[in-house]
């Protein structure tokens, strides 16, 4: 079952314009306004990042369930995953830009917060920086090691790189759960440092796995369109849309638990992050984030025919790669930019990360087989059928 | 009961589905076919539709506004009081106990269309084919008055896959 993905040029062309564009808008930013680029920077790192652990997540979950249906798509996660090392460079280029995002860095704030002087031992540069180095090491790790198994298995064939994978993936999911949870309240809840939520990591985990499930959707499709996965059938995009669709109810339930318990509770250490958000354009966002990331999906997706057609599952793709960005500016941009400010700067930026994720994912299908050769459950996968 | 009929005994749902098809392709549709778990191709070679998923769809939509209607009618409108310094519409509070009550009454609901629909009813006697249809074994029930003269036909297809009882 030889079939490879070849980067045809004018892909090569496309990303390349973007990532132009990207450098362009950056540069332009940082000469008129650093601090709010340094926002998009933030926003644009963090959302390519949760889609690569959320790609590396169903990658392992698939592994551990044994599912035969997804054998057949198992290079699409792990081209995602391959963006942990560009991602890392990025992060950690922040570090020019801490002072711009976050507040608990400004040595005069802290001298006169005591919150913050409580928290620093936490929250200070070096440490922060050693955590996202170790963060990316133990990333970049785990999916390599799932990767080098993967294509041996091309190779050589035979149980034994399967149930290795599975065993790495069984650590793997704790260490993602853990990291990623710490790594959201470091990028994001920090943001706002006298803030906290309990719930936040977890609706920020499962934000990122929902649309990591359907850019992996998406980009099935997007290959299918150009004449790859000839045995993919209705079957299979049903799968994929079940998956954006139990997601995307579990954000919701998460989305809304956090904001009733903070609402209902009334204590104004946590109510004032929400406050913050109830004026002017970010109130219009709250909404939008909702409907977005679950009104629309769980509306669209339910019947059996929206679910196992591209027609359908294109566009409800479209809106939810704009709901995590609508997520992500709401939680963002009221404790950075203090202003609602959307303009050619965020869209030139955005478009800059999603050429080089692009990029790198094109590059990396490009490297291996399509579709695994010895895969145990690849027979199942082909014809899987419900 | 079996004078009429004749049983297929399967033991998965492949060899089931195997038969299924062979005995279709004959112009003879089976009365009944039991599964420990629903199978896809039977359903629609059956010739079966259900429409009991949209029925429940719209049971949870009506019970959702009916519930969050009642919750507003009785907490805002008729006895406004104030609890814990909120607003007399606290929305938010309502949501909780409108997904548990929907819930609720879709299954209840969903639960009496389907008992209604398959005239199922306490104390109703059950027509039992056989005695391991839907515990383990895939059971195809034919009647003999389709069949007419195709029986050896059909008696040969099960015994390739099956047993016959």
């Amino acid at each position: 079952m030889e079939e490879r993905f070849v980067v045809s040029n004018r892909f090569k062309l496309i990303t390349y314009a973007l990532m132009g564009i990207g450098v362009v808008s950056f540069a332009l930013g940082f000469i008129f306004d650093a601090e709010r680029t340094w926002a998009n920077y933030l926003l644009n790192n963090y959302y390519f990042v949760s889609l690569a652990v959320g790609a590396a997540f169903f990658g392992a979950i698939q592994y551990i369930t044994q599912s035969g249906w997804s054998a057949m798509f198992k290079r699409v996660p792990e081209a995602m995953a391959a963006y942990f090392p560009i991602a890392a460079v990025l992060f950690l280029i922040m570090f020019f830009g801490m002072h711009s995002i976050f507040e608990w860095t400004h040595e005069d704030v802290v001298q006169h917060d005591h919150l913050l002087q409580h928290k620093s031992p936490y929250l200070n540069i070096p440490f922060f920086f050693i955590r996202v180095v170790i963060f990316f090491a133990v990333w970049i790790i785990m999916s390599k090691l799932l990767r080098k198994l993967s294509l041996q298995e091309d190779e050589v064939g035979g149980m034994v790189y399967f149930e290795k994978s599975e065993l790495y993936s069984k650590i793997f999911i704790f260490i993602i759960a853990f990291s990623f949870s710490l790594f959201s309240v470091d990028m994001l809840m920090s943001l706002d440092p006298h803030w906290f939520s309990t719930l936040f990591a977890g609706k920020s985990f499962i934000a990122g796995f929902m649309h990591a499930n359907s850019i992996i959707a998406l980009i099935v499709i997007l290959l299918s369109r150009n004449g790859y996965f000839k045995q993919m059938n209705r079957s299979h995009l049903h799968d994929f849309t079940r998956y954006i669709f139990m997601a995307s109810i579990v954000w919701g339930y998460f989305n809304f638990a956090e904001f009733m318990l903070i609402w209902y509770g009334n204590i104004p250490e946590e109510t004032s992050w929400f406050v913050h958000r109830w004026h002017g354009a970010y109130k219009v966002l709250f909404f939008a984030n909702i409907i977005l990331n679950w009104g629309i999906p769980f509306l669209a997706l339910m019947p059996r025919k929206t679910s196992r057609g591209k027609r359908y599952m294109f566009p409800v793709i479209l809106l939810l790669i704009i709901g995590q960005y609508t997520e992500l500016y709401y939680i963002i941009w009221p404790s950075t930019v203090h202003e609602a400010k959307f303009g050619l700067l965020e869209i030139g930026t955005f478009l800059g990360f999603a050429g080089l994720f692009s990029w790198v994912v094109g590059t990396t299908l490009a490297k291996a087989s399509l579709v695994p050769k010895n895969h145990p459950y690849l027979e199942e996968s082909i014809h899987h059928h419900f | 009961m079996s004078k009429n009929y004749i049983l297929g005994v399967f033991d998965d749902e492949a060899t089931l589905v195997d038969a299924f098809e062979k005995i279709k392709a004959k112009g003879i549709l089976p009365v009944e076919v039991y599964s420990p778990y629903p199978v896809h191709e039977i359903l629609i070679g059956m010739g079966k539709k259900t429409r009991i998923t949209h029925a429940a769809f719209f049971y949870g939509l009506f019970a959702a506004i009916g519930i969050l209607g009642f919750l507003t009618y009785a907490a805002v409108i008729d006895w406004p009081l104030r609890y814990g310094g909120k607003p007399f519409n606290s929305f938010p509070s309502f949501i909780v106990v409108t997904i548990v009550a929907t819930i609720l009454s879709i299954t209840l609901l969903t639960l009496f269309t389907f008992s209604a629909r398959a005239k199922i009813f306490p104390g109703k006697k059950a027509e039992i084919y056989h005695h391991r249809a839907t515990d383990d074994k895939f059971v195809m029930v034919i009647s003999k008055e389709s069949i007419e003269k195709n029986e050896k036909d059909i008696q040969s297809i099960i015994k390739e896959h099956g047993e016959i009882e």
